[in-house]
């Protein structure tokens, strides 16, 4: 199995997803990359797109994201994001869940 | 027969109850907004010390951070950003906030430097229009229940302000949350970002990243998320500390409307107690008169 490590996804309104993932995968403004344990020290813009977070042996979170930024340190994966959302099914449907955020009014925020 | 001083005195006592039944659900919204207010700061904070760390990381590791909105220039306009609420009833809230900015504008105005007014608050708005300050731009609507959109409609306006030159500096004048009995009026100097200190972000450490697209690119892009997250920052301290305010200025007045009460109704008592007296010396004077009679 692979070596765990942590990863947190922020946005303004609060801690979105926080725990221990064995691989991540996030669409950067330069085309998709996948992150796994020990990756060397990263900063990257993202794209409007889905993260997909392994977790817990075979567990799946897939996140929908509107831009943000994503940090790779010493183990520990940091995605910033103004707007994102958990979604239930798989990466086509948070691809489109993301769209949607993306194609929203940018001043239109939930309470 | 009631007199009329009694009747008087009853409807009196009868508005200030109605009075005290207002203010106390006031100050019980206000409690419970308080709540919700404080939750929505605490959550908030980690996005913010995290942009904070991204910035003095990428500042440090890409040599400063070389970016329009961090560049610092001469000052001859500053933006002011006023942050009240758009309801009163809530103590000297606004006032406090109102003056502080107004001898800043002062400040500026006596060292030769021009002024651009950004309120957000009917409070603000009003006084400042009444006293005949230029507002340049007001929003409403915004201070009760803040959300990120409107954190970012201020952060648009007050960056493109910047960009384009119209205001070389921007303060931003808010009410800190400390705590339910205290919160402070604060000035901050939003723009230029200053560059994170270390003291700033004891997590920050030298880090050479790999960047995508570049760390020029990130920048640009993560400064004004920082001036975003900032504001959105201020506007939710702002809401606690005005329904804390609130709370406080409507408990006040619920103590106080129950402290009349019991004065008038000891007043009424006395009025009601005059009344049968007189009454019954009457009653005694006119038995008097009638047995002086007979005899």
């Amino acid at each position: 199995m692979a070596r765990p490590f942590n990863v947190d996804v922020v946005s303004p309104e609060g801690t979105l997803w926080s725990g221990d993932a064995e691989f991540v995968v996030a669409r950067t403004t330069e085309g998709e990359i996948g992150i796994l344990a020990g990756h060397e020290p990263l900063m990257a813009a993202l794209s409007a797109g889905p993260v997909l977070i392994d977790h817990d042996g075979d567990q799946r979170t897939t996140i929908a994201v509107h831009g943000g930024f994503m940090q790779v340190v010493e183990n520990r994966v940091t995605l910033l994001t103004d707007r994102a959302r958990i979604t239930a099914g798989d990466r086509a449907e948070a691809a489109q869940e993301a769209l949607k955020l993306a194609e929203g009014d940018p001043l239109e925020f939930e309470e | 027969m009631a007199s009329a001083e009694l009747r008087i005195i009853r409807r009196r006592i009868a508005s200030v109850s109605a009075t005290r039944k207002i203010t106390r659900a006031m100050e019980l919204i206000a409690a419970s907004r308080i709540v919700k207010a404080q939750q929505r700061v605490m959550q908030s904070r980690p996005y913010v010390s995290s942009l904070i760390e991204v910035i003095s990381n990428v500042g440090r590791d890409a040599g400063g951070t070389g970016h329009l909105l961090s560049e610092v220039r001469d000052v001859s306009t500053v933006g002011i950003v006023v942050i009240t609420s758009d309801r009163g009833l809530a103590g000297a809230y606004n006032s406090n906030l109102i003056r502080m900015a107004e001898r800043a504008i002062g400040h500026h105005t006596l060292e030769g430097r021009d002024t651009r007014l950004f309120v957000i608050g009917k409070k603000a708005q009003s006084y400042l229009r009444f006293r005949g300050y230029r507002i340049d731009q007001t929003f409403l609507g915004m201070t009760d229940r803040p959300n990120y959109g409107h954190a970012r409609a201020v952060a648009n306006l007050v960056i493109e302000s910047y960009v384009s030159g119209e205001v070389d500096a921007v303060e931003v004048f808010y009410t800190d949350y400390r705590s339910v009995l205290y919160q402070i009026p604060t000035r901050v100097e939003l723009l230029p970002v200053q560059p994170p200190t270390d003291a700033d972000a004891p997590e920050g450490r030298s880090v050479s990243y790999s960047y995508e697209p570049s760390a020029e690119e990130i920048l640009s892009r993560i400064l004004p998320r920082y001036v975003e997250a900032a504001i959105f920052g201020f506007l939710l301290e702002s809401s606690a500390s005005e329904h804390a305010s609130r709370q406080r200025a409507m408990k006040a007045a619920t103590d106080n409307a129950a402290e009349l009460t019991k004065v008038l109704t000891r007043v009424a008592n006395q009025a009601r107690q005059a009344e049968i007296t007189t009454e019954i010396s009457e009653i005694v004077g006119g038995a008097e008169a009638l047995m002086a009679s007979e005899r």
